[in-house]
């Protein structure tokens, strides 16, 4: 009975032992305020592009990056950060096509993105007054966007929403007949003065905190103490079977 | 047949039970020791930094534009090879021998930091960023070894700059990419812009395991192994 009892302790030892390795969660790594896009083609508006926006915030300044590619080249791409309070804060779906037109114009994506907050420009302001300031949006050549500026500054409801992940970035300019510009009888629902073409949402993407810190990818089994830890565990053990095992054989031997 | 005999029998049955189930358990840990692999292998610090960039040519597979500008125009941001956005279902790294089917999805944890998966065997991407071939940095994150034994991505941290990476992703392709450096960093000074920001336009593949020495308290290996690859075909 109190070799049972022996193996019994020895068993759950060894098991508690075994799961050293296996260990709690570390010490918390800081995350900074850094956010990312993935931008891609907006429902129904048949745009091949893609690409990335990066947004920093630090307090009530942001930084940003972005990047695109597959644009309607050498055009003005209206660019923009959105949020609204009211919106789904995500990109438009087809079921946002309320007019049935097949497309999807700004203010149809507006329930799912909300309005301007910041206007991605190249130079001067960034407000949502400069929304539709073609002369200073990066015009793609090649069809493609490399765009970067440092310290807009935001308010501070607008910096919490793009660190909560509630804001959208928006690149507009579709040219749905492919005639390799902006064009067409339907006027822009922003400004009469343009195509519909050139105010169209392009492609979309959520700004939602990037990863921070290290990752926790090991068991520690293979870490040399553990095998070590093994070896004596292991000798140990079969140390005690030479200990039962002359029991057994005594037991044996006196039943004869 | 007295009483203690049968009982004396019955210890002599329990005791002999008692040395095989010691013998199977001890001589399993100790050959286990003997044939365990060791530590995985760790990047040395040459890895560590990235090859002068080569000027990428037409060899990239990266179509040539139909209208080349000749304006002096902001030159053309050459962004190399692109793919449509697809999610990534199987890695392959012939130089290290690693072969992985069924990736699985990966969040980000309470922390902030990117969860590892839950099965030591497979490796994750993260979900909420591109996937492998579109633009930025695509996150692929696996187990150096389990509690037991290697895990998935064991062998990581002896891949090497020039290596080709495979990610066969589900709409039938596969990105290919070409490993720019591999480095080791503490992770309480690990470089979360270098390894989550944007690229500046590539598509670039983030690998990510565990290395370094283990942190006998919190069972946690102290540094993570990264490799850094960009995307030079996309078939």
């Amino acid at each position: 009975m109190s070799i049972t009892t022996k193996l019994g302790t020895a068993t759950l030892g060894s098991a508690l032992l075994l799961t050293l390795g296996a260990g709690m969660a570390q010490a918390a790594t800081v995350a900074d305020g850094n956010t990312m896009a993935t931008l891609r083609p907006v429902a129904l508006n048949g745009v091949k592009a893609s690409g990335t926006a990066m947004v920093t915030v630090n307090g009530n300044r942001i930084d940003v990056t972005m990047a695109a590619s597959g644009l309607l080249p050498d055009s003005p791409h209206a660019a923009h950060i959105h949020f609204g309070a009211d919106a789904r804060n995500e990109c438009p779906q087809a079921s946002d096509d309320k007019d049935g037109s097949g497309t999807l114009n700004t203010t149809e994506g507006g329930p799912a993105y909300g309005p301007i907050v910041v206007s991605l420009t190249k130079t001067g302001d960034t407000s949502p007054k400069s929304g539709l300031a073609v002369d200073r949006f990066d015009t793609a050549p090649g069809g493609k966007i490399s765009y970067e500026r440092g310290s807009i500054t935001v308010s501070p409801d607008v910096a919490q929403a793009i660190t909560d992940g509630k804001s959208v970035v928006v690149v507009h300019g579709v040219d749905h007949n492919n005639d390799g510009k902006y064009d067409g009888d339907t006027k822009s629902d922003l400004d009469p003065s343009l195509p519909t073409e050139a105010t169209d949402p392009a492609i979309c993407g959520v700004l939602a905190a990037a990863p921070a810190g290290g990752v926790q990818t090991g068991g520690g089994g293979t870490s040399t103490p553990d095998n070590t830890l093994a070896l004596a565990l292991g000798g140990g053990l079969i140390l005690a079977a030479v200990g039962t095992g002359a029991f057994a054989a005594r037991k044996a031997t006196n039943r004869l | 047949m007295s009483i203690s005999s049968t009982l004396g029998g019955r210890r002599g049955v329990l005791a002999a039970v008692a040395t095989v189930v010691l013998l199977v358990l001890g001589g399993g840990l100790v050959a286990r020791a003997l044939t365990a692999p060791g530590p995985p292998p760790q990047p040395d610090s040459s890895q560590a930094v990235a090859a002068p960039a080569t000027p990428s040519t037409s060899a990239s597979g990266r179509p040539t534009p139909a209208t080349a500008p000749t304006a002096a125009e902001a030159p053309d941001p050459d962004f190399g090879v692109l793919m449509a956005p697809s999610a990534p279902v199987a890695l392959r790294i012939p130089s290290i021998h690693l072969a992985t089917k069924g990736l699985v999805e990966l969040g980000i944890g309470t922390r902030g930091e990117l969860e590892a998966p839950k099965d030591f065997q497979r490796a994750g991407w993260y979900a909420a960023g591109p996937t492998p071939g579109e633009f930025g940095p695509a996150v692929i994150a696996g187990h150096v070894d389990s509690t037991l034994g290697p895990a998935v991505f064991y062998h990581l941290g002896a891949l090497k700059k020039g290596a080709q990476v495979m990610v066969d992703r589900k709409d039938g392709s596969t990105a290919t990419f070409v490993v720019d450096r591999v480095a080791r960093y503490p992770k309480a000074h690990f470089p979360t812009s270098e390894v989550y920001a944007d690229t500046g336009g590539r598509a670039e593949l983030r690998l990510i395991t565990c290395g370094g020495d283990i942190d006998r308290r919190s069972g946690h290996y102290l540094d993570n192994v990264v490799a850094y690859a960009h995307l030079v075909q996309g078939a």
